[in-house]
C-alpha cells in the first residue's frame, strides 16, 4: 500500500501489526494503517468484522495483544503511567453508538465537566466554551436540558460538543449514526461534515456510504479482523478490488 | 389504657429521653439518635469503599473484603456483636466501652451489606458511562466520583433508605450489651413499673416507627426533588409540544 510514504510529522495516528483475540478467536490479525492530519477515514465492513474493537483500541479503550498504536508519537499501548494514559485519551475525542450522555448532568455540564475536572479550566470558562460548542452543534437552547429530554440526535450532537470540549486534534467516531432514527441522521452528519470541512482528523466506524463518498479522503473496508482495501471513495465505490469488497457493496446496494 | 401511656411518659419522659444523663452516660433516645446517625454516617462512606474494593481488578483488594461481606452477611448481627463485645477485650486486652463496641460492629455489619447496594447500582450502571468517563481523559477515581457514584447512589436510593432504617432498628441489639440506648431505658422503666410492660413497649415502638418513618419520608422528599429537577421543569415548550405531538402521531 502507498501511504506508508508519509513522514511522522505528517501522521496523526499509526496502527501497526496489530493483533488482539478474544480467546483463541481472533478480532483483529495484524492490523496495518495510518492517519495522516486533516485527513477523513472511513472504516466500513460487515458486521463482526472488528471494526468497532479497532477504533476502541486506538484511545485503548480495548486492549491490544501485540502491536502498537502511535498517537501524538507515543505508543499508546506501551506500559506507562495511568496519568499518561489519561492524558493522551483525553487529546483523542470518542464518540459512540450510544452517546454514552452522562444523564445526571445538564447538557452544559456534560460538555464542562471533563475540562474542569480533567485540565483544570475554571469552571466560568469551561461553561463558556461549551455554548460556544453548543451553538455550533446547533443546541445553544437546549443548555439547561437533561439528555433524558432529548432526541437521539440532539443527544449525539451534544456527545460531539463534548468530545470537542477537550479539544482533541483527532476525533474518532464509533457507528454514530447507528442508533439514531433514520429521521436523525442527516443532523448528525452535517455536524461531522462541518467538522471534517475544518480540517479535524477524523476515523470513523459508519454504515452512512453517502457519508463516505462526500466527505471521507479514504475507506477502510475490514472483514474478519483484516483491513482488505484502502481506497478513496470514488475509487472503492466503483471498482472495489476485494471480493468480499465486492460483495459487501453489492450487499449495500439491495 | 391511654391514660397509663400518659402517666409513664409524664413520670419517665427524661429517662426516655437522655438516660440517667447527667448523673450517668447519656443514654435514651438521645444516644439512640447519636448512635444510629454516627452508624449511619460512617457505614454509608466505608460501603462505598468496600464496593469499590469488591469491583477492582487487584485481588489483592478484592479478596479480603469478598470475604469479609459474606462472612457478615452470612453471621446474625446478634452474634457478631457478642463476638466483639467478649473477644475485643480478651484479645487486646483493652477495655472499649460498649457503645464503641456497638457502633463499630454495627458500621461494619450494615456497612457490608450496604457495599452489595452501591456494588449493585455500579454494575447496573453498564460499561458505558465509564467508557465516556475514560475516553474524555478522566481518571479511575474521578470517573467514579463525578460521573459513577451520583448516579449510582441516586439509583439506589429506595434500597438504601431500606438498609438506615434497618441500622436504627438494629441500634435495639445494643441491649445485650448494656449500650444504654432507647430501648435500654424503656426496659428499665419496664422493670420499675413491672405491670405495664404493653404500654411501655408500645412507647417504644411508636418511637421507633416515628423516626425511622421520617428518615424514610425525608429520603422521598430528596429522591422526589433530584428527579423533577432531572426530568426539569416545562423549560423548553417546544420541546414539550414536540413530545405531544409524537405522542399523538403514534395514537393514530
Amino acid at each position: 500500500m502507498t501511504t506508508s510514504a508519509s513522514s511522522p510529522q505528517q501522521q496523526a495516528i499509526r496502527i501497526s501489526n496489530v493483533c488482539k483475540s478474544y480467546g483463541n478467536y481472533p478480532v483483529l490479525k495484524g492490523i496495518e494503517a495510518e492517519v495522516i492530519r486533516g485527513e477523513v477515514v472511513v472504516i466500513c465492513g460487515p458486521s463482526g468484522s472488528g471494526k468497532s474493537t479497532l477504533i476502541r483500541t486506538v484511545n485503548r479503550l480495548e486492549e491490544i495483544n501485540s502491536g502498537a498504536i502511535t498517537f501524538d508519537g507515543q505508543n499508546i499501548h506501551a506500559p506507562m503511567r495511568t496519568k499518561e494514559l489519561n492524558l493522551l485519551r483525553s487529546r483523542i475525542g470518542f464518540v459512540f453508538q450510544n452517546f454514552n450522555l452522562f444523564p445526571h448532568l445538564s447538557v452544559v455540564e456534560n460538555v464542562s465537566i471533563s475540562p474542569i475536572r480533567v485540565k483544570g479550566v475554571a469552571p466560568g470558562i469551561a461553561r463558556d466554551k461549551a455554548l460556544k460548542l453548543l451553538d455550533r452543534v446547533g443546541l445553544a437552547d437546549k443548555a439547561g436540558a437533561y439528555p433524558g429530554q432529548l432526541s437521539g440526535g440532539q443527544q449525539q450532537r451534544v456527545a460531539i460538543a463534548r468530545a470537542l470540549a477537550m479539544e482533541p486534534p483527532v476525533m474518532l467516531f464509533d457507528e454514530p449514526t447507528s442508533a439514531l432514527d433514520p429521521e436523525m441522521v442527516g443532523e448528525v452528519l452535517t455536524v461531522m461534515k462541518g467538522l471534517a470541512a475544518e480540517g479535524m482528523t477524523m476515523l470513523c466506524v459508519t454504515h452512512e456510504m453517502g457519508f463516505a463518498r462526500d466527505v471521507a479522503d479514504r475507506v477502510w473496508f475490514i472483514d474478519a479482523g483484516e483491513i482488505l482495501e484502502m481506497a478513496p471513495p470514488e475509487e472503492f465505490f466503483k471498482h472495489p478490488r476485494h471480493p468480499r469488497a465486492q460483495r459487501f457493496l453489492a450487499d449495500l446496494r439491495h | 389504657m391511654i391514660g397509663d401511656i400518659i402517666t409513664i411518659i409524664n413520670d419517665y419522659w427524661l429517662l426516655l429521653l437522655i438516660g440517667q444523663y447527667p448523673n450517668g452516660p447519656l443514654g435514651g433516645l438521645a444516644n439512640t439518635l447519636i448512635l444510629s446517625a454516627l452508624s449511619i454516617a460512617l457505614a454509608f462512606p466505608v460501603s462505598i469503599l468496600f464496593a469499590l474494593a469488591r469491583l477492582s481488578k487487584w485481588p489483592l483488594l478484592r479478596w479480603p473484603v469478598t470475604v469479609l461481606v459474606y462472612v457478615t452477611r452470612g453471621v446474625p448481627l446478634l452474634m457478631l456483636i457478642l463476638w466483639s463485645y467478649f473477644l475485643v477485650p480478651l484479645l487486646t486486652g483493652a477495655d472499649v466501652p460498649s457503645f464503641v463496641t456497638m457502633l463499630t460492629t454495627l458500621v461494619i455489619y450494615q456497612g457490608a451489606f450496604l457495599s452489595e447496594v452501591v456494588r449493585a447500582g455500579i454494575v447496573a450502571l453498564g460499561e458505558g458511562q465509564m467508557d465516556a468517563a475514560r475516553a474524555l481523559g478522566h481518571s479511575y477515581l474521578s470517573a467514579m466520583r463525578f460521573i459513577i457514584l451520583p448516579q449510582a447512589l441516586y439509583n439506589m436510593i429506595p434500597s438504601m433508605i431500606s438498609t438506615f432504617v434497618a441500622t436504627i432498628k438494629d441500634t435495639t441489639l445494643g441491649y445485650v450489651i448494656n449500650v444504654p440506648d432507647l430501648t435500654f431505658a424503656a426496659s428499665q422503666v419496664n422493670n420499675q413499673l413491672l405491670t405495664q410492660p404493653f404500654e411501655v413497649f408500645l412507647i417504644l415502638a411508636v418511637v421507633y416507627y416515628a423516626i425511622c418513618w421520617s428518615l424514610t419520608y425525608l429520603a422521598n422528599a430528596v429522591e422526589r426533588r433530584i428527579s423533577r429537577r432531572r426530568s426539569g421543569p416545562a423549560s423548553d415548550p417546544a420541546s414539550l409540544s414536540l413530545a405531544q405531538a409524537k405522542i399523538v402521531s403514534e395514537q393514530l
